[in-house]
């Protein structure tokens, strides 16, 4: 090793040659094993890793879609556009539709929780779109870095927060103030114009749809915003330079030029984020209410979730004997795997929309 | 400056008595039409000017003044301070940190950085070019009138006029009248550069700034450019920061010559390439140094 590296740090190399390991056979097999191996190791591992999150997705929605194709059969269309969940009589008869055995007078409708799923979600990205982005461009472009560097630190730590956490603060705390002191505000200062029949009427008792999408809002802000960040750091300084010489408020440089260069990015992060909106399942069944067949008649009421309703009804489903209302629940599984899938081929089609004037690939960066 | 109007100074033509004291006549009603008369024949003027980034001075002890309609070529090596001189005109080196300024800039008489000086404004009057096309992300036409729009000139459909119109002036018309709503990023880079050209005219500025305007551009783009930049006098007062020796001899009326943080040598540019009187400027425009 010493020679090796005197040799090639020394001022003059040795006279003497050094051995012509080029042409020695035995190191040339070697070499070309190594070499092979390698190969062999990043082909196979690259085409396993690539496989992977593919596989499981696919076997995800198989084994969902295989337990619930008999709920479907029962169920029928009467599940998408039903309003009651009635898991039947559990202690009763076993009746048999289809050849699939359920407790007598079975009848669940899951649109209520679809409605509030969506709902929810809506809100959420409502509060949290503006606030993200709003703080992604805060975090780039106008705080003195060391602010920013605590800014986003803390950014990063509340996206580790669990969200059984934000739950519980959500249903002790947020739900309770928001009840007593601010929802009453909004309801009655909205003015009475039809659009806004929404945001009136009683304003509950801090359990809700509005609580949902605001303890959802804080849980996704940190999604969007460290990937918006991420995205706005990556914008050349040269169209917002020349926005600037061009006599552009800074609010303009940010919202013509700065916003749009990363347009597409910023519906991926959002998408990001509403999937884990929609998929939310603990905290908003503790701010929800939770309720299984009530549509919401106002942006406080009580309602439930997809993924809420997966998680508290999951225990009692197992008392039912004929093993038909976790088939239910495996088939409100599938729903809310087909509202992501919509969702995600929704935002690739706004995406190619307003894709046709983002900057391609390469350029500028 | 005392030389006389030197613009054309390449355009004399020998004359008789005669024509020579009819075109004296024809030069004074000419001159009694200039809207410009009243006002002084130097439009942007730096006065001691001394710029630094920290400890680290960059320019010390600038004198010079613009003169209105012409084209000026700033010259010199890499590192010298031309861009940062050319950045301070429009007051864009302001955010970098760290930027002093000492002595005066001003542009019509009155200082740049004078407390009523609108900064939005200034860079209405004072646009910039920049040395790689800098397209924003919206449609060719909204490129254009960009700036148009954030200055509330003009809204609607006058707006389809001045994009027709600048982009007219900058001869891309042709090219982009069917594509106006495509991403201008598909053009290539001259036709970009020409657009970010057209979107800086679109405001009406007094005087433009061109940092290595054709530093990215193919000659034959560059020759287009520099064409439009003399056809853009005397209308506007042109200054343009280049590497390419060529250029500042090809298309700019004066020449200034900065090297080792100090304005070296500036004048006409025939006479600065030919009879330079500083050697450090001989050396540079000759090509031993640089």
């Amino acid at each position: 090793m010493a020679a090796v590296s005197g040799a090639a740090t020394g001022g003059t190399p040795p006279v003497a040659a050094r051995p012509p390991t080029k042409r020695d056979p035995l190191l040339q097999r070697i070499r070309s094993s190594v070499w092979a191996n390698e190969h062999h190791l990043w082909g196979w591992g690259g085409r396993i890793s690539a496989a992977a999150p593919f596989v499981a997705l696919v076997l995800t929605v198989l084994v969902l879609a295989f337990k619930a194709w008999p709920a479907v059969k029962v169920n029928g269309a009467h599940f998408l556009i039903g309003t009651d969940w009635k898991p039947g009589s559990t202690y009763g008869a076993v009746t048999y539709t289809n050849g699939v055995p359920h407790p007598l007078g079975v009848s669940y409708g899951a649109w209520p929780v679809i409605v509030g799923t969506l709902e929810s979600s809506g809100i959420a990205l409502l509060i949290a779109l503006p606030i993200s982005v709003g703080a992604a461009f805060a975090l780039t472009e106008r705080l003195p870095r060391w602010i920013a560097e605590i800014l986003r630190y803390a950014v990063e730590i509340l996206a580790g927060v669990p969200s059984v956490l934000i739950g519980l603060w959500g249903a002790l705390t947020l739900g309770p103030l928001l009840a007593n002191d601010v929802y009453p505000f909004i309801a009655n200062h909205v003015p009475d114009v039809a659009g806004f029949s929404y945001l009136k009427g009683p304003v509950g008792h801090g359990e809700g749809l509005l609580t949902s999408g605001i303890v959802l809002a804080l849980m996704i802000i940190p999604i969007i915003a460290s990937t918006t960040r991420t995205l706005f750091a990556q914008v050349p300084p040269l169209p917002k330079e020349g926005g600037e010489a061009l006599g552009m408020t800074d609010w303009e440089v940010g919202r013509r030029i700065t916003i749009p260069w990363v347009r597409s990015g910023i519906i991926g992060a959002t998408v990001l984020g509403l999937g884990r909106a929609l998929g939310e399942t603990i905290a908003v069944a503790m701010v929800s209410g939770s309720l299984l067949a009530t549509i919401s008649p106002n942006v406080y009421g009580t309602m439930g979730t997809i993924a809420a309703t997966l998680v508290t009804q999951l225990d009692s489903a197992f008392v039912d004997g004929t093993g038909f209302e976790v088939r239910t629940l495996a088939e409100l599984a599938v729903v809310l795997v087909l509202v992501l899938l919509v969702v995600n081929i929704l935002a690739r089609f706004i995406i190619r929309r307003t894709g046709n004037l983002s900057v391609p690939l390469g350029v500028g960066v | 400056m005392s030389e006389g109007d030197e613009r054309r100074a390449g355009e004399h033509i020998r004359t008789t008595p005669a024509e020579s004291h009819r075109e004296r006549e024809i030069d004074h009603v000419l001159e009694a039409l200039d809207p410009d008369r009243e006002r002084p024949h130097d439009v942007v003027l730096s006065k001691d000017l001394s710029l630094s980034f920290g400890e680290n001075r960059i320019l010390s002890g600038v004198n010079i003044e613009f003169r209105r309609g012409t084209i000026t070529a700033l010259i010199g090596p890499t590192g010298c301070g031309k861009s940062t001189f050319l950045r301070t005109l429009n007051r864009m080196n302001d955010k970098v940190s760290g930027f002093r300024y000492e002595g005066d800039v001003t542009l019509e008489g009155a200082s740049i950085f004078g407390p009523d000086q609108n900064l939005l404004h200034l860079r209405r009057r004072v646009g910039m070019v920049f040395q790689r096309p800098n397209p924003f992300p919206m449609s060719i036409r909204d490129n254009v009138v960009a700036g148009v729009k954030a200055h509330q000139i003009a809204k609607g459909k006058q707006l389809d006029v001045v994009a027709e119109e600048r982009l007219r002036q900058v001869g891309l018309w042709g090219h982009v009248k069917d594509r106006l709503n495509d991403s201008p990023f598909r053009l290539s880079g001259g036709q970009q550069q020409l657009l970010c050209l057209a979107r800086a005219l679109a405001v009406g500025p007094e005087v433009l700034l061109l940092d290595e305007p054709t530093s990215a551009l193919d000659p034959i783009s560059t020759e287009l450019v520099e064409s439009l930049l003399r056809k853009l006098t005397p209308a506007l007062t042109l200054i343009i920061v280049t590497h390419n020796l060529g250029q500042a001899r090809r298309a700019s009326d004066h020449t200034m010559f900065l090297y080792g943080g100090k304005l070296v040598e500036h004048g006409p540019t025939a006479e600065l390439f030919e009879r330079p009187k500083e050697p450090s400027t001989e050396h540079y425009v000759t090509g031993r140094m640089g």
